[in-house]
C-alpha cells in the first residue's frame, strides 16, 4: 500500500489551482456560489464549458483519443478537489459524463464522429428521456412507442423528468418497438437530433424552489431517422443499463461534500448560539458536524480506494452503494446548512439567486441557497432509481438475495 | 379526562372546514400566493363573519370568550387548507398584546383587528433566529421626549401590509436577560424605518425591519417588564402554529397513503411494497405522535398549566415530526414530490417554517435536556 499521491503531483495540483484561480470569469464564480444541485445555472455552466475545452480539460474522464486530458486517477482527483475548494460550478453532467461516456463504448463510428466533437464543443446539449408519468422505479414497462416506418421510427407517448430538456438541443431516449415478450425485450435506445421535431412539445415543470429544472416532453408522430439508434433494435435495455453504470458512478463526490463542511464551518464560527459564545464552540453542533465529516471520510475513502482500482471496486454494489452514500450524505449536509441558515432560510429570493440579477441576498450567500439546496436534495434520494430500488439491487448482491 | 372538542367547538370548525372546503381548495391558494395579493380579503371577510378574529379574547375587550382549544380547532383547519393569513401575526400575537395592554390607543388599535379593518404585524425575531426572548436585542434607548430605536427585525409576519407594528426592544441589559424588555407600538411609515417585503417559501408575507434612529413619542411604550407578556403569547402562537402544523402533517399522511394505494410500478401499487409500507407505517407513527403531544398540551393550556418545557416538548416534537413526514411524503411520490404543482411540496415547506419560526426543534429538545 502506498497512501501518496506522490510528490510529481505537487506541481500539478498547482498548475491547477494556478489556472482555476484565473480562468472563470465573475458570472461563472457567481453561477458556482448560486448552484444548488448537480444542474447548475445553465448559460454559466456553458460558458465555463467554453473556456474548459480551450483549455483542453473539459472531459477528464474520457480516452485521451477522444479528447479527454490523459489524466491519472490521482490527477483527476486532484482537479476534483481544487474544482470545488473554489465553488466553482459543476459542468452540466448529462452530455458530458453520460452519452459522451456511452457512445465511446456503444456507438458507431459515424454516430462518435457526429456527436463526440460536439459535446466537446459544447454546441450540443443532450437531455435524457427515460421516465414516463406511469413509468418511473418500473422504468422497463415505459410505453412510448416507435413504429419503424422506411428509414425512420414514428414516436408516440411522453417523456418526463427531462432535465433542462427546454434548454437541450438534443436528445437521448429510450422507446417501446415491441410489446410481445418480457418487458425489458422490446426496448430501444434512440439518440434524437433535435427537440424541436414537429410534432415535439416541451413543457417545463417548477420544481420545491419554484425554478424549472425538469420537463415533460410529448411526442405526437414524430419522425425520426432509425439511424439515430444505438446497439440494436430491441437491445436498448442493455444499453440504457450499461449507461446508467456511468450516471450511478458520477465519481469522487467527497470533495464537493467537503466544501460544504468548510461552509457550515465559516458560518458557525461567526453564529451566536443560545447555549453558547458561538455555534462553532457548541458541543452538541461539533457532535452532529463530527459524525457528518466522519461519514463523509468514508466516503471518500471507499472513493479513493475504487479509484485506485482496489478489490472494492469490483463489487457489483459499488454504484449502488455510491450513489445511496452520496445522496443521503447531500440532504444530510443540506439540512444542516437550512438549520443553520433558520430564519433566512425561510424568504423566497427567486430574483437574488439569479445569476447577473444584481440583487443582493438578505443574508449570507450560504442563506441565499441553503433552503433550495435542501429542497432541491430530496430529488437525489429518487432519481436514477430512487434509493429504495438501489437498496433492492445491494440486497440481491448479498447470500441471501 | 377528557381531550375531545366540545360540540361547540366541533361546529365552528365544521363551518370554518366548509368555508375552506368551498372557497379556498389547493388551487384556489396558489393563485393566491402567486398573485400580488398578500393573502384573500373574500375569506378574511368571512372569517371576520364567522367570528374568528375575536374568537379568543375575553368579552369585556369585544370578544367571544373562547379558550385556547377553540383557537386550536380552526388552527388545524388552516394547516390542512395550507391557509396564508395574518391569522398568527395579527389575532394571535398581535391581538393578545393588546387585549393585555391598558394603553388607550391599544385598545382601539384592538377593536380594528377585531372588526378586521386592520391588521397588527409582530416584530419579534433577530438575526437566523429568537427562539427566547432573553436573546432579543433591538435597542430603545430612553429620549428627552420619548424612545430611540435601534436595530434590526427579521421574519416579521405580515409586516409589510400591517397598519400598525409591534416591537420587542431592549431598554437595558444585554441579551440573556429576562429584564429590561419592553414592547412599543410603531407606525410603519415612520421615519428612518426601512421595511423590507418578501414572500416566504411556504407563501406568506413577511418583511426585515431596520431601525436606524427611530423617534417614538412615550404613549408608544406598551409595556415595560414585557418578558412574561411575550413568552406568553409566543407560547399562544406557538401552539397555534403546531396545530396548523397537524392538520398539514395529517394532510400529508392521507395523501401519501392514497398514492401510494393507487400508484402502480411493477404490476402493483407501490404502498404494497415493505420499504414504502414501513415508511407509511412510520409516518402514522410520527403524526400520531404529533396529535396526541398537540391535544395534550392544548388541554394543559387551557387549564393555565402550562410551563416553558411543555411548550417545548410541543414545539420539538412538531418540528421533529413534521420534517420527518414531509421528507417521506416527497420520496414516495418520487419525482412528482418534487414539482410545485403538487400539495406535497408546499405542505412541507409549511411545517419547516413552522419548525423554524420561534426556536427550531433542535433549539427546544436541547433546552429539554438541559433543565
Amino acid at each position: 500500500m502506498n497512501i501518496d499521491f506522490g510528490s510529481e503531483l505537487d506541481a500539478f495540483r498547482n498548475k491547477v489551482a494556478a489556472f482555476l484561480d484565473e480562468a472563470p470569469t465573475p458570472a461563472i464564480r457567481e453561477a458556482g456560489r448560486k448552484t444548488t444541485s448537480a444542474f447548475p445555472p445553465f448559460e454559466e455552466a456553458q460558458a465555463w464549458l467554453a473556456i474548459l475545452i480551450e483549455k483542453g480539460w473539459a472531459a477528464p474522464g474520457w480516452p485521451k483519443e477522444y479528447g479527454g486530458t490523459g489524466w491519472s486517477v490521482e490527477q483527476r482527483y486532484i482537479f476534483e478537489e481544487e474544482y470545488r475548494k473554489r465553488d466553482l460550478p459543476p459542468l452540466l453532467p448529462n452530455s458530458l459524463k453520460m452519452v459522451g461516456p456511452l457512445l465511446i463504448d456503444l456507438g458507431t463510428e459515424e454516430q462518435k464522429s457526429k456527436y463526440l466533437p460536439r459535446i466537446l464543443s459544447g454546441e450540443d446539449y443532450w437531455t435524457q428521456g427515460y421516465s414516463e408519468p406511469n413509468s418511473g422505479s418500473d422504468l422497463a414497462s415505459l410505453s412510448c412507442r416507435a413504429d419503424p416506418d422506411g428509414d425512420d421510427y414514428v414516436i408516440n407517448g411522453s417523456k418526463i423528468w427531462t432535465t433542462l430538456a427546454y434548454k437541450s438541443n438534443r436528445l437521448r431516449m429510450l422507446v417501446r418497438t415491441d410489446s410481445d415478450g418480457k418487458k425489458q425485450q422490446g426496448i430501444t435506445f434512440l439518440l434524437l437530433d433535435r427537440t424541436d421535431y414537429p410534432g415535439m412539445e416541451t413543457r417545463p415543470i417548477d420544481g420545491l424552489d419554484g425554478f424549472p429544472e425538469c420537463c415533460e416532453v410529448f411526442f405526437d408522430n414524430v419522425r425520426v431517422p432509425q439511424s439515430g439508434r444505438v446497439g440494436e433494435e430491441n437491445d436498448g435495455w442493455s444499453v440504457a443499463k450499461h449507461l446508467l453504470t456511468h450516471e450511478r458512478e458520477v465519481s469522487a463526490s467527497s470533495p464537493a461534500l467537503k466544501r460544504y463542511i468548510e461552509r457550515i464551518r465559516e458560518v458557525a464560527k461567526a453564529e451566536p448560539c443560545p447555549f453558547g459564545e458561538t455555534l462553532a464552540d457548541d458541543a452538541v453542533f461539533q457532535r452532529t458536524l463530527g459524525e457528518l465529516e466522519a461519514e463523509i471520510a468514508s466516503l471518500e475513502h471507499f472513493e479513493k480506494l475504487a479509484i485506485s482500482g482496489h478489490d472494492i471496486s469490483l463489487d457489483p454494489a459499488l454504484p449502488s452503494m455510491t450513489k445511496i452514500m452520496n445522496s443521503e450524505l447531500v440532504q444530510r449536509e443540506s439540512d444542516i446548512m437550512r438549520q443553520l441558515s433558520g430564519l433566512e432560510g425561510l424568504s423566497l429570493e427567486l430574483e437574488a439567486i439569479r445569476v447577473g440579477s444584481n440583487v443582493l441576498p438578505m443574508d449570507s450567500d450560504m442563506d441565499l441557497i441553503s433552503m433550495p439546496f435542501y429542497l432541491k436534495s430530496h430529488a437525489t434520494t429518487i432519481y436514477a432509481g430512487t434509493n429504495e430500488i438501489q437498496r433492492d439491487l445491494i440486497a440481491r448482491t448479498l447470500p441471501a438475495g | 379526562m377528557d381531550f375531545s372538542f366540545t360540540e361547540e367547538q366541533q361546529m365552528l370548525r365544521d363551518s370554518v372546514l366548509r368555508l375552506l372546503q368551498q372557497k379556498y381548495d389547493f388551487d384556489t391558494r396558489q393563485a393566491i400566493v402567486k398573485s400580488d395579493q398578500p393573502w384573500s380579503p373574500e375569506i378574511w371577510e368571512a372569517f371576520c363573519e364567522l367570528g374568528l378574529l375575536a374568537l379568543q379574547f375575553p368579552e369585556e375587550k369585544g370578544g367571544f370568550g373562547g379558550s385556547i382549544t377553540d383557537t386550536v380547532a380552526i388552527a388545524k383547519v388552516f394547516g390542512k387548507h395550507l391557509l396564508v393569513k395574518p391569522y398568527v401575526s395579527s389575532v394571535v400575537l398581535t391581538g393578545s398584546i393588546l387585549a393585555a395592554s391598558n394603553n388607550p390607543s391599544a385598545v382601539t388599535h384592538h377593536s380594528n383587528i377585531l372588526s378586521g379593518e386592520k391588521t397588527v404585524a409582530f416584530a419579534y425575531e433577530e438575526g437566523r433566529g429568537t427562539p427566547d426572548p432573553r436573546l432579543v436585542t433591538l435597542s430603545a434607548r430612553k429620549t428627552e421626549d420619548g424612545f430611540k430605536l435601534n436595530g434590526e427585525k427579521r421574519m416579521v409576519l405580515g409586516a409589510g401590509q400591517a397598519d400598525l407594528l409591534i416591537v420587542s426592544t431592549r431598554i437595558e441589559g444585554t441579551a440573556g436577560d429576562a429584564n429590561g424588555l419592553a414592547l412599543f407600538m410603531v407606525d410603519p411609515s415612520r421615519d428612518r424605518l426601512t421595511i423590507t417585503s418578501f414572500q416566504t417559501i411556504d407563501g406568506r408575507t413577511a418583511a426585515n425591519l431596520r431601525f436606524d434612529d427611530v423617534d417614538l413619542p412615550s404613549e408608544n411604550l406598551l409595556d415595560l417588564d414585557a418578558f412574561d407578556v411575550i413568552e406568553s403569547v409566543i407560547s399562544r402562537a406557538i401552539i397555534t402554529l403546531c396545530a396548523e402544523a397537524v392538520g398539514a402533517m395529517g394532510a400529508l399522511l392521507k395523501i401519501t397513503s392514497e398514492y401510494a394505494s393507487t400508484r402502480k410500478q411493477f404490476g402493483t401499487p407501490i404502498g404494497s411494497f415493505q420499504a414504502i409500507a414501513h415508511r407509511m407505517a412510520d409516518m402514522k407513527i410520527a403524526y400520531t405522535k404529533a396529535r396526541s403531544t398537540m391535544i395534550y398540551t392544548t388541554a394543559l393550556a387551557e387549564a393555565g398549566e402550562t410551563k416553558t418545557r411543555d411548550i417545548s416538548i410541543l414545539k420539538g416534537q412538531i418540528g421533529k415530526l413534521g420534517k420527518s413526514i414531509g421528507e417521506s411524503a416527497i420520496q414516495i411520490h418520487g419525482g412528482v414530490g418534487m414539482t410545485d404543482e403538487l400539495s406535497v411540496g408546499h405542505f412541507h415547506k409549511r411545517l419547516l417554517a413552522v419548525d423554524t419560526l420561534f426556536g427550531d426543534s433542535e433549539y427546544h429538545l436541547r433546552l429539554l435536556g438541559t433543565e
